[in-house]
């Protein structure tokens, strides 16, 4: 049977639950520093109570197993009648996968299908009062019945005398090998959960029960890549409430009686009552939302960009003809669209907190399979971002973060003989920064060693020696980001596979985004990463190539020089112009863009824009520089459409069409290799 | 002028499905919704509402400590929306004893198969304990001077009596324990308890009153004899019966049908006592909604047997004994305290 994925109950369950999931996330990860923390405990116990609730009015009942099991766990555990211990941490943690492969599931339309039992079996172990606290799980925990009153009468022959946990296994071990030929293995294995609840018939070993996983995470990508989309729920948060926008009523579906209630109340009362409504509100507002579908808002950006674009075309003929009135309406104008467009990129903000989320998890589990003890900080979860690059900086970050952990910390030893804490910190932060996001990774551990990097370099056969030499230090680091370069001798499992650095780069890249890495040996290395605000709105550095407009990201613009280009060197074939004493590659945009190009007829001075390229600086001359502009961007014609080193194409104020460069693209596409 | 229901829940997906339940029913109109205990104060105090819906499980403050405080501030029925594992009955009946009139399972699966009959079930419960709740109610209620004992019938009071029943439903297990505690341990006859309550409650509830009051109290089992000075509980799920001869009455505990309305039915279990002791037997029919018990007291009644209602002003919601009194059955209409009092008086 299949569930009904446009069913409005399902996805107001779905998206609550996503919540409760994210914050279960943390809240295991915190748990394992603070296993006594009963607000802690209390928070798990509800995430997975409330899922229970909910997949019980929707009939998942395998949903429903698994919650009650976790609840169940949850319950004794914060009754303080057992300590969480890593074992049952790692439990925990493949209830949370098994959980959110069921979620996969039911987002795609099926009924999820029941947890193994070994699991559900498992988690009720912990129940057992007998079970031996923090010790880790003695096979003792018996989910099958018949070998159990032969334990009893053992222990109960065995008398007065404590039975030492190793005499125990020993002699579960006698009993599974009798009763079970062959099932010895699985109870040696009992570092394994999912083996030992299990000694039976339907053992499943770590590989399986991986591979199980992975294969689950596999269907999970592959469903999170069709195209439909589910709608999400944007809920207007307390924060955009509190600012006055004109679609907070529009939003408000119902009538707010707590707060008409206050206000209707006899003066004397009003003092007292006050304090106690402002709460009431609270509770109402997170109430009022709407799910709206994401193409909506969409649309609705789209529209907000069409009009952004009507004022300057607006603002321009306007300064042509100089009327007082005509002005002021203008200037009304520019003024409402701005706030409009603010208001509607506000409705698509995320916190990075989406992203941010998952990290405690992944760095715990790298830093477990690593046996580095690594205490992750997130600062900053609540600066919001476009939805659209929340989901795009994902990947990129994940990528980083096991970076850091894999490469940058260095082990507890290691660290110790440096004089450094055993444990090694990552801190994840973001901030705004004007139109920018700014996120930064940054750890105390090892640092890189621009030598060591430029020598791989060479080994590498990237470049010679003597280039090589005269990379940077910054030039150094970023070669991490080129194709094929890996930074540790044996490639890991953790950070060597699948995609690379470059990657990552060009990830980041595409978002118009720009990553700056700082490094000190033994210090640690600091990678920031600086994307828009949002991609549907760009200010761009508008220029002249030819009688050709085209539109720079100011995100990339560093610089603006007018320079004296008779003064420039070649440098391995390739031109360069010297800017404070550092050497940076010009190249000359009109070459590549521009129809005509005379090369005789050429100024000694010329405008120099700088521009950074994912790590690098490069130096481009134009032929006239005209101003900053916002603009929207719109994609090419279908006749267009793929052509190298344009993001796109927007009309300007004076009504002309420019094409908006991709700078990446473009000096992938033009310039030679290792530029 | 519809019924202004405050629904407190933390999983707002719950929030908006109640929300949607209770708003289909005409009478019924939501006036206010809370995410914890502390808003549920607020909202109760502002709002007013004439019933609350109350989950048990919220981050800041629980829904017992909610009931706790709106139930000392400004009475109103607070239906709790509870779990109905063995957790869910401690601390479901940990709401009642802080003031909740009466509870349903969360799971709406377990009111009803059908969604749409748990739904209206659900609706018609809060109409109910809107409109039939007393304030002045048991939970926080202190021993008022005794009201007059009015007696009704012809019969006499100073029949020997053998054996008590007692049936009750919503505000019975907060009845119960006000009245089961005033016995002395040397209570002289054995009692049989009805109580209204789920399968999953009534161990909770048997282990709970054992611990409050003098007299032994359990659950009871097939075959149990029966005892002085022992108080057994009916088995939620199923029908509690006397059997055997009449010198040696045993407990027979039977499977309940699913077409039976209750389970355990007071009706039933009166009907099966009449067999025995009718005149001996003394039938006290506590706080619930509906009229179960009326025609199992007018057979024991016929044949000869006491029986005692719960006054209006002391029930909690006054249907079952209504039933009685209207049906001129009851031999003596008393409060709370006094049907505690005048019980532990017998021998």
């Amino acid at each position: 049977m299949a569930l009904d994925t446009d069913d409005e109950i399902l996805q107001d369950f779905l998206v609550e639950a996503d919540e409760i999931m994210e914050g279960l996330n943390e809240q295991l990860v915190e748990l394992e520093t603070n296993p006594k923390d009963s607000d802690l405990l209390n928070a798990i116990f509800r995430g997975f109570h409330t899922i229970k609730g909910g997949a019980g009015f929707l009939s998942l009942e395998s949903m429903v197993a698994l919650c009650h099991e976790g609840e169940d766990v949850f319950n004794i555990l914060r009754q303080g009648e057992r300590t969480v211990d890593a074992e049952m941490m790692d439990t925990f943690l493949k209830v949370l996968d098994i959980l959110n492969s069921m979620f996969e599931e039911t987002k795609s339309g099926e009924y999820p299908s029941p947890a193994d039992p070994a699991i559900l079996n498992h988690l009720k172990s912990y129940l057992t009062p007998g079970a031996a606290p923090s010790a880790p799980p003695t096979p003792a925990p018996e989910p099958e019945p018949e070998p159990q009153p032969v334990v009893e009468a053992v222990s109960e022959a065995a008398d007065n005398d404590d039975i030492t946990d190793d005499e125990f296994e020993a002699l579960l071990d006698q009993l599974h090998g009798d009763k079970a030929p062959g099932s010895s293995a699985d109870v040696t294995s009992k570092e394994e959960p999912a083996a030992v609840a299990a000694p039976d018939n339907d053992d499943i070993t770590e590989e399986e029960f991986e591979a199980l996983l992975d294969e689950l995470q596999g269907k999970k990508k592959a469903s999170s890549t069709t195209p439909k989309e589910p709608a999400t729920a944007v809920e207007t948060e307390s924060k955009t409430f509190a600012e006055p926008e004109p679609k907070e009523s529009e939003v408000k579906k119902e009538p707010e009686p707590a707060v008409v209630a206050a206000s209707t109340a006899p003066p004397i009362a009003a003092a007292k009552v006050e304090p106690a409504a402002k709460p009431a509100a609270a509770a109402k507002q997170a109430e009022t939302s709407v799910r709206v579908d994401t193409s909506r808002l969409d649309e609705i950006m789209n529209m907000v960009g069409e009009l952004v674009l009507v004022r300057n075309r607006i603002s321009t003929l306007e300064t042509a003809i100089e009327d007082e009135e005509m002005a002021k309406a203008v200037n009304n104008l520019a003024v409402v669209t701005s706030d409009l467009q603010t208001a509607v990129m506000k409705t698509r903000m995320q916190p990075i907190k989406k992203v941010f989320g998952r990290f405690p998890r992944v760095v715990r589990d790298l830093a477990r399979s690593l046996k580095k003890d690594i205490n992750l900080e997130l600062r900053g979860e609540e600066t919001d971002l476009d939805k659209n690059l929340v989901e795009a900086l994902a990947d990129p970050l994940v990528h980083l973060v096991r970076n850091a952990v894999d490469h940058g910390i260095e082990m507890p030893d290691v660290r110790e003989k440096a004089g450094k804490p055993r444990t090694g910190q990552i801190v994840l932060g973001a901030a705004q920064e004007g139109d920018h996001i700014l996120l930064t990774i940054s750890d105390d551990g090892a640092g890189m060693d621009a030598n060591v990097l430029r020598q791989k370099a060479v080994e590498k056969g990237m470049m010679d020696e003597e280039s090589a030499s005269r990379l940077t230090e910054s030039e150094c680091y970023a070669l991490i980001f080129a194709p094929g370069f890996s930074m540790k001798q044996e490639i890991s499992d953790i950070s060597g596979r699948g995609v690379g650095m470059d990657v990552v780069k060009t990830s980041i890249s595409k978002l118009n985004g720009v990553i700056d890495i700082q490094s000190e040996v033994g210090k640690g290395t600091i990678l920031s990463i600086k994307v828009p605000l949002t991609l549907a709105i760009m200010p761009t550095l508008m220029v002249m190539l030819g009688d050709q407009t085209f539109a720079f990201p100011l995100v990339s613009v560093n610089e603006i020089f007018h320079l004296d280009l008779t003064n420039t060197n070649i440098i391995d074939g390739q031109q360069t112009i010297i800017v404070r004493n550092k050497a940076l590659p010009l190249f000359y945009l009109r070459k590549w863009l521009a129809s005509s190009f005379n090369e005789t007829e050429r100024p000694e001075f010329e405008h120099v824009v700088i521009v950074n390229v994912g790590t690098q600086r490069i130096g481009f001359v134009v032929d006239q520089l005209i101003g900053q502009e916002e603009v929207v961007i719109k994609p090419l014609g279908s006749m267009l459409q793929g052509t190298k080193g344009l993001a796109g194409a927007t009309i300007t104020g004076d009504g002309r069409i420019a094409l908006i460069l991709d700078f990446p693209e473009l000096m992938d596409t033009y310039a030679r290799r290792g530029y | 002028m519809a019924v202004r229901v405050l629904i407190v829940d933390d999983s707002g997906f719950f929030r908006r499905r109640l929300s949607e339940i209770i708003s289909s029913d005409p009478k019924l109109q939501v006036v206010g919704t809370a995410e914890n205990g502390q808003q549920a104060i607020e909202q109760a105090a502002l709002l007013k509402p004439d019933v609350i819906t109350m989950d048990i499980e919220m981050p800041v403050m629980d829904g017992i400590t909610a009931v706790r405080r709106i139930m000392a501030k400004q009475p109103t029925p607070i239906l709790m929306l509870s779990t109905w594992s063995t957790e869910g009955a401690k601390s479901t009946l940990d709401a009642l004893d802080a003031g909740a009139v009466d509870y349903m399972p969360k799971r709406f699966k377990d009111i009803s198969g059908d969604q749409h009959i748990a739904q209206k079930k659900i609706c018609q419960r809060l109409i109910h304990l809107a409109t039939s709740f007393h304030g002045s109610n048991t939970a926080q209620l202190v021993n008022t001077t005794p009201t007059n004992v009015i007696t009704t019938s012809r019969s006499a009071d100073n029949k020997a009596i053998k054996l008590i029943a007692i049936g009750t439903s919503t505000g019975g297990p907060v009845a119960l324990q006000k009245v089961l505690s005033q016995l002395p341990a040397s209570f002289p006859h054995p009692i049989l308890l009805i109580q209204h309550m789920p399968a999953s409650f009534t161990p909770s509830f048997a282990e709970r009153l054992n611990a409050q009051c003098a007299i032994k109290v359990k659950q009871a089992q097939d075959g149990d004899r029966i005892e002085a000075g022992t108080a057994y509980l009916a088995p939620g799920g199923a029908q509690m019966l006397l059997k055997g001869s009449k010198s040696h009455p045993h407990i027979s505990i039977q499977t309940g049908e699913p077409d039976q309305t209750y389970r355990p039915c007071i009706d039933i279990t009166l009907n099966s006592i009449s067999q025995f002791c009718s005149a001996e037997t003394l039938a006290i029919i506590l706080t619930g909604m509906g009229a179960d018990g009326r025609e199992g007291c007018r057979v024991l009644k016929q044949s000869g047997a006491t029986i005692w209602a719960q006054d209006e002003k002391s029930s909690t919601i006054y249907g079952m004994p209504m039933a009685i009194a209207k049906a001129q059955l009851a031999d003596r209409i008393l409060s709370l305290a006094d049907i505690g009092k005048q019980l532990a008086e017998l021998n």
